[in-house]
């Protein structure tokens, strides 16, 4: 299959002008809203600092902690499993729902709540063939799950989609009414559609916000409750974890509740903070502990500090090429600039126009709740396409042609002048020709000037 | 090599030297009542003062007096719940009235233990849930709480307004997949 | 911006005298990016005017060219070694190096480190200052006496504002301040444009801007509406790069909007 890159997908994104001016229009209202939350809190500021340099201090000591973490777990009668990868990940997941539930005649149900893991792994789909039925509760990962689409965003997952499509969507799998696109009455019918799936299902799975080495307890953030309504119904608990998820103790936590929430969606905190330490008697709670490329982006020192993400999507939010481009365009689970500088450690051929889908604006760093500098990231990633000679064959040249101009005055002065001199006799036709010049497209080109400032500069001042 | 080992080394081989820990101050901050209902209010919950605890029953019976499966340790009750109550019942559960330890006025979140819920899955699939809360113990923010706290015992979950989302276009709905409704009554 | 036809109006301003002491004897340059040097002469044009009525002593070094940023960015930061180090030996000489540019500014001061850090260029990194920024903080100039009665909007390059950190960001304070509003606040019969989304980037981005058209274009016709949509007549700004795009939106839409740098505005000239 032929990938396609960033460009290509925001131009068929930016096709529809009216849609792009709400997706763009939605997702500054979540930034809007994040600065209302964020504005009043008088340490905001410094709750980044710390965020930050907590993560820096967990990451530098991980294995460490991860020991510390998993002793605790096991002491709380919680199941440790370690996967080196995707594919270790879901068999282990598999594993799990097999040995937990033997039922008879019918396919294991899972619920799940939101899981960015579990969607860089495509558990999903590799459940579906092995028998096992997967329900998405999240009431945006729902739809999309409905739809077959990956999620468009991290928090917002059906963030691309606008009412009368869920609507559509609703009509054919649930059966709401034709053309009903209230999101009162659609919420309602999901409510209803999923109550039946947590109290059928045997397994629930959960991601993992933040992991407590000193506890060995795990917490899960939700809006909708649908976490710990599966968990607390089902008998098995499954909790997917990266590596990075480690945090030293509860003193730590409160750093991250306070800042979470108000960067993700404006709120001052979610509706459930939810601590799991130990199971139920009688039930199962299991972990995993997924590296998936994590250690070898550690082991990146520029780009080890993407591993801080606590995945509240405010630089998607406050992306103006996200904005524009829609979340699919980056065909990465995590899209938007965190995406951009942790897809290349995964696959730097197929992802190489991701650290280019940027002005290199640096809103992304600012917003960040744990100070990540993403557009520097973004900056050190093109040196690296660069230099693994991925960049499109004409740019790559005539970036070394201009190097050489820009190093050697006299041809610099003459080239401008040709230049110049060409696009002042050129009919406007054939500078503007939109297929030889992009820049074309929407802009006219500067008026080329008789005299550069150089030229000026001699006649006037020397 | 198991993959325990295989990660564990390779996090070995790759981290940074040891960073120093920042030091985490507790913020200071408005802890007052005032606040708590006002923020509580903001995120869609209703918080009522009562002058002691006893008033609970009155206010459960003038504020939900039409809802008929009322689930509490703290109020009168028609269904028993406890660790092992099944699923069936636990759906049926029009009201859940229990106890919050400790209440945060930034962001109007309130902690409740597993010892207080009757049954871990109860504040959740109730269709409406009442805290009770002592006014004592409210504190300003997230970091007086948890120093407040001393553990997170086998479960718990901090509890802001009821269940929401915004899935759909932004607009926020309340009572996504929890409760519907959620009111603190403070005394 | 327009009136770029090699014909330069001087404007009489009373010449303002100023000379802090400290600026004596110290040798200042002008670094006029290539693509301003070649595009947009008369924006360095009014820079040198304005810092000669400032009384600055202003050096051009003939054989200059560019920092180095276009191939940079474009993730041919090795490619561009020779150009930063033609830049080294042009500007090593000098105690200010200043420029009409945020952008070049930014990246001189933040991107040089892959050269070998000679005193020389320890000194150039620490030594080039964006115009508006060496106005206010080594000339220590607050207002300048300038007749401006329009309705001008400001757009804030990224670089500047968030690189040099000559703007507050919105991401972390709600109060909009920065040098260049600070300035332009104080011309006589101006009036600023509140915008709706006061620090947007405007989608130019360097090579950007070409490689991934749909949303630059995309990105700078949604500022031009929030100006016009504001009431902007005359849009400014600190850095020649976006306004080029945006001016090139402008045109194409025949917007009446009127586009000039800073600098053009400082020095005296008018719409
Ligand atoms: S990189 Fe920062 S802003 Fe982006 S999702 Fe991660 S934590 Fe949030």
């Amino acid at each position: 299959m032929s990938h396609q890159n960033h460009p290509e997908l925001a131009e068929a994104f930016n096709k529809d002008f009216e849609r792009t001016t709400w997706h763009d229009e939605t997702l500054w209202f979540v930034r809007q809203k994040r600065d209302k939350a964020v504005y009043p809190i008088p340490e905001f500021q410094d709750l980044r600092t710390l965020a930050s340099e907590i993560k820096d201090h967990t990451l530098s000591n991980l294995d460490n902690y991860l020991i510390e973490f998993e002793q605790n777990a096991i002491k709380n009668g919680v199941k440790v499993h370690w996967a080196a990868d995707a594919v270790e990940h879901n068999q282990i997941v598999m594993e799990i729902i097999k040995n937990s539930c033997k039922v008879e005649g019918r396919n294991p149900r899972l619920v799940k709540s939101k899981s960015m893991l579990t969607e860089e792994c495509h558990l999903n789909d590799f459940l579906e063939k092995n028998n096992i039925d997967v329900v998405d509760t999240d009431l945006g990962e729902r739809i999309v799950q409905f739809r077959n689409e990956p999620p468009s965003h991290i928090v917002l997952p059906a963030i691309h989609l606008k009412k009368e499509d869920v609507g559509e969507t609703f009509y054919e799998h649930l059966g709401t009414a034709k053309g009903e696109k209230d999101p009162q009455i659609l919420t309602e019918a999901a409510r209803q559609h999923l109550r039946g799936k947590f109290v059928a299902a045997d397994v629930a799975l959960t991601g993992v916000n933040f992991a407590i080495a000193e506890t060995g307890s795990f917490v899960v953030c939700t809006n909708e409750g649908n976490a710990d309504l599966g968990v607390n119904l089902a008998k098995v608990h499954i909790a997917c974890m990266g590596i990075e998820k480690i945090i030293p103790d509860l003193h730590h936590l409160s750093v991250y509740t306070r800042l979470l929430a108000r960067s993700a969606t404006g709120q001052p905190v979610t509706t459930y903070t939810s601590h799991f330490t130990k199971p139920v008697e009688g039930k199962e709670m299991h972990i995993v502990i997924v590296d998936n490329g994590r250690t070898q982006q550690l082991g990146r020192e520029d780009f080890r500090s993407s591993l801080k993400c606590i995945r509240c999507g405010a630089c998607m939010n406050t992306c103006p090429v996200y904005r524009r481009s829609g979340g699919h365009s980056y065909d990465f689970t995590v899209p938007g600039p965190i995406g951009a500088i942790l897809s290349p450690n995964i696959d730097l051929h197929k992802h190489k126009s991701l650290p280019f889908a940027s002005t290199l604006c640096g809103s992304c760093s600012d917003v960040c709740p744990v100070k990540i500098d993403i557009h520097v990231q973004l900056y050190k990633w093109r040196q690296i396409v660069g230099q693994a000679n991925e960049l499109p064959a004409a740019k790559k040249w005539a970036m070394k042609g201009m190097a050489k101009v820009l190093s050697m005055p006299k041809v610099y002065d003459l080239s401008g002048k040709l230049a110049r001199g060409a696009l002042r006799i050129l009919p406007h036709g054939l500078t503007h020709n939109e297929s030889m010049n992009p820049w074309a497209k929407a802009r006219e080109l500067p008026d080329a000037p008789k005299q550069s400032f150089k030229e000026w500069y001699e006649e006037n001042r020397q | 090599m198991t993959s325990r080992e295989k990660i564990l080394a390779s996090i070995a081989s790759n981290k940074p030297s040891l960073v120093t820990m920042p030091n985490v101050p507790i913020f200071e901050g408005d802890g007052s009542v005032e606040r708590f209902k006002n923020v509580l209010e903001s995120i869609g919950g209703t918080a009522v003062e009562l002058t002691t605890k006893a008033e609970c029953q009155e206010a459960i019976d003038k504020y939900y007096h039409d809802l008929v499966n009322v689930a509490s340790d703290i109020v009168k009750a028609n269904v028993s719940i406890n660790l092992d109550t099944n699923k069936d019942i636990l759906e049926q559960v029009d009201l859940a009235v229990i106890q919050g330890e400790i209440g945060v006025a930034e962001n109007g979140t309130i902690w409740v233990p597993e010892s207080n819920m009757l049954n871990r899955a109860l504040p959740f699939i109730t269709q409406h849930l009442v805290l009770v809360l002592d006014k004592h113990n409210i504190v300003a923010n997230m970091q007086q709480a948890y120093d407040k706290l001393e553990g997170v015992g086998n479960y718990g979950v901090f509890i802001a307004g009821p269940s929401k989302t915004a899935d759909i276009e932004q607009s926020l709905v309340i009572g996504a997949h929890g409760a519907r409704s959620m009111m603190v009554l403070i005394y | 911006m327009l009136n770029t036809v090699g014909v330069f109006i001087r404007v009489k301003l009373p010449k303002l005298i100023f000379r802090p002491l400290e600026l004596k004897n110290m040798k200042v340059a002008l670094f006029i990016p290539c693509y301003v040097d070649q595009f947009y002469p008369n924006v360095g044009v009014a820079t040198l005017q304005l810092l000669e009525k400032l009384g600055v002593e202003v050096t051009f070094p003939m054989k200059q060219t560019c920092c180095g940023q276009p191939m940079a960015n474009g993730g041919c930061e090795q490619d561009s070694k020779g150009v930063y180090e033609h830049f080294v030996d042009i500007f090593a000489d000098f105690d200010y190096i200043v420029t009409p540019s945020g952008s070049c500014t930014y990246h001189i001061k933040k991107h040089y480190d892959i050269i070998e850090q000679t005193p020389a260029v320890q000194k150039i990194r620490k030594s080039v200052y964006e115009l508006i920024d060496f106005i206010e903080n080594v000339l220590k100039i607050e207002e300048i006496p300038v007749d401006f009665p329009h309705k001008v909007g400001l757009h804030l390059s990224c670089h500047g504002q968030r690189g040099l950190r000559q703007a507050n960001a919105s991401e972390i304070t709600g109060v909009r301040d920065g040098q260049i509003s600070k300035l332009l606040r104080k011309l006589k019969g101006i009036e600023l444009t509140e915008l709706d989304r006061n620090d947007e980037c405007c989608g130019f981005g360097g090579m950007f801007c070409v490689t991934e058209e749909a949303v630059s274009a995309r990105m700078g016709q949604d500022r031009i509406s929030d100006h016009l949509r504001n009431g902007t007549k005359v849009l400014t700004g600190g850095d020649v790069s976006c306004l080029m795009h945006l001016e090139g939106i402008v045109k194409r839409q025949n917007a009446p909007i009127k586009v000039m740098h800073i600098a053009e505005i400082l020095n005296g000239n008018q719409p």
